[in-house]
């Protein structure tokens, strides 16, 4: 087994631990449930708004994109890296809410800002230096799509979803995440174009990624004693 | 893929522990004071941040209904003061709903008036016919209002009522004051 497979598998069985039903439960009470419950079939609009307005202020999605294209050069590797982290975010985020699996918000948004700070790492040449080969940068985008799916999941199970509509407004969700990440990235990129041009971007590559992970520690921090706090 | 090409190990580590200590230190002085009201250092109390998180508090405060006292019913009764016939005090707790409801006979009235302690309230007034199981509801009016008042004459006999949904961190009280023809069914 090589040391990419084995950290493949490390990551499917953190997946697995985080799958515990019985110690959560983050859903708005009843009676929301209820009320939502009676609103099916108009809910298009308002899930597509919801899933792009999580997106676009998603500031751990949006470092981790940044993350990942901040030496990606060309319009092609881009849309091939977030192709493969929407096609990771979108499995976790259907599978998750359609089979309604609890997972705790907390722990998922760990590995979210834990993505972060594996970014800024892995950006610094930190795998190239003690591994001595960089992981797949391929496969890593799109396992913590996966993860990131998840979390997104937590967030829209929030909302209790009636069962005769639930297909319709998650893919609403989902559309809108998508379409939330569009705008984001219209953004990010243009930006990172601009000061691409100017020789600050690679004498400040080490110092921005040396942020991009503080982020993502503060982030980890955040999680973790939300998580911690909540038992 | 490209990485910086200059990394040495002394680089590496030196951004490791730079990014560690600052996000410690962001953590312990700003996000653990303004969001758990963890504060180790003081600073974050020195500096205003803990009151943040101190409405999470309300979180605790479950939804109550207190009946206003019978002397103040009898004088109510009289019409000598405004002639409500029931009023009651509803607690919805921070970023919860709940639904309060009467049953009304088809055509048969139920005047009422309710205002919160200050926040509007995100609410829907509506009815739902006795003995339907589908969900089906009547919306009779659907807001974002910290009063109303009117009079609902019932289209058709069943369960009849607000469906309040506070959107705050605090918890809100609202006085509804109810007269008509009416079974008060009260929290749901």
């Amino acid at each position: 087994m090589n040391p990419i497979h084995k950290k493949t598998y490390f990551l499917i069985g953190l997946i697995l631990l985080l799958f515990n039903p019985s110690c959560y439960a983050h859903g708005v009470d009843s009676n929301t449930a209820q009320f939502l419950t009676s609103t099916e079939g108009t809910a298009i609009v308002p899930f597509l708004y919801i899933g792009a307005k999580h997106m676009v202020t998603g500031y751990d999605h949006l470092l981790f994109l940044v993350g990942v294209i901040f030496f990606l050069f060309r319009l092609r590797d881009i849309l091939i890296y977030v192709s493969l982290f929407t096609l990771g975010h979108s499995i976790t985020l259907l599978y998750g809410v359609f089979s309604q699996i609890n997972i705790n918000a907390y722990l998922i948004d760990a590995v979210i800002a834990f993505s972060i700070v594996y970014k800024g790492f892995d950006n610094l040449g930190g795998f190239k230096l003690l591994l001595g080969k960089e992981p797949n940068t391929k496969i890593a985008v799109l396992i913590f799509g996966l993860f990131h799916g998840f979390g997104l999941a937590t967030k829209l199970q929030d909302f209790d979803l009636p069962e005769e509509s639930l297909i319709t407004n998650m893919i609403a969700f989902n559309v809108g995440v998508e379409l939330g990440q569009f705008i984001a990235l219209l953004f990010i990129v243009t930006l990172l174009g601009f000061w691409r041009r100017h020789k600050s971007y690679f004498s400040f590559a080490k110092t921005s990624n040396t942020l991009l992970m503080t982020g993502g520690f503060v982030l980890l921090g955040y999680q973790l004693t939300g998580y911690f706090t909540a038992i | 893929m490209n990485t910086l090409p200059t990394a040495s190990i002394k680089s590496l580590m030196f951004s490791c522990i730079a990014s560690i200590i600052l996000a410690v230190i962001i953590l312990l002085i700003a996000v653990l004071p303004a969001e758990y009201n963890i504060d180790p250092t003081g600073l974050g109390e020195k500096l205003g941040l803990t009151v943040l998180a101190q409405t999470d508090e309300d979180a605790t405060i479950e939804p109550t209904v207190i009946t206003c006292p019978d002397s103040e019913k009898e004088i109510t009764n009289q019409g000598e003061v405004n002639g409500w016939q029931d009023s009651v005090m509803i607690t919805v707790p921070a970023k919860k709903g709940l639904e309060y409801k009467f049953h009304v006979n088809k055509g048969e009235k139920l005047e009422f008036v309710w205002k919160t302690d200050g926040s509007a309230l995100y609410f829907d007034f509506h009815g739902e016919p006795q003995g339907n199981t589908t969900g089906y509801f009547k919306s009779f009016k659907e807001s974002n209002q910290s009063e109303s008042s009117g009079t609902l004459a019932a289209p058709f006999t069943g369960s009849h009522g607000w469906y309040w949904k506070n959107k705050t961190n605090k918890a809100v009280i609202i006085n509804l004051k109810t007269r008509g023809q009416y079974k008060i069914k009260g929290l749901m």
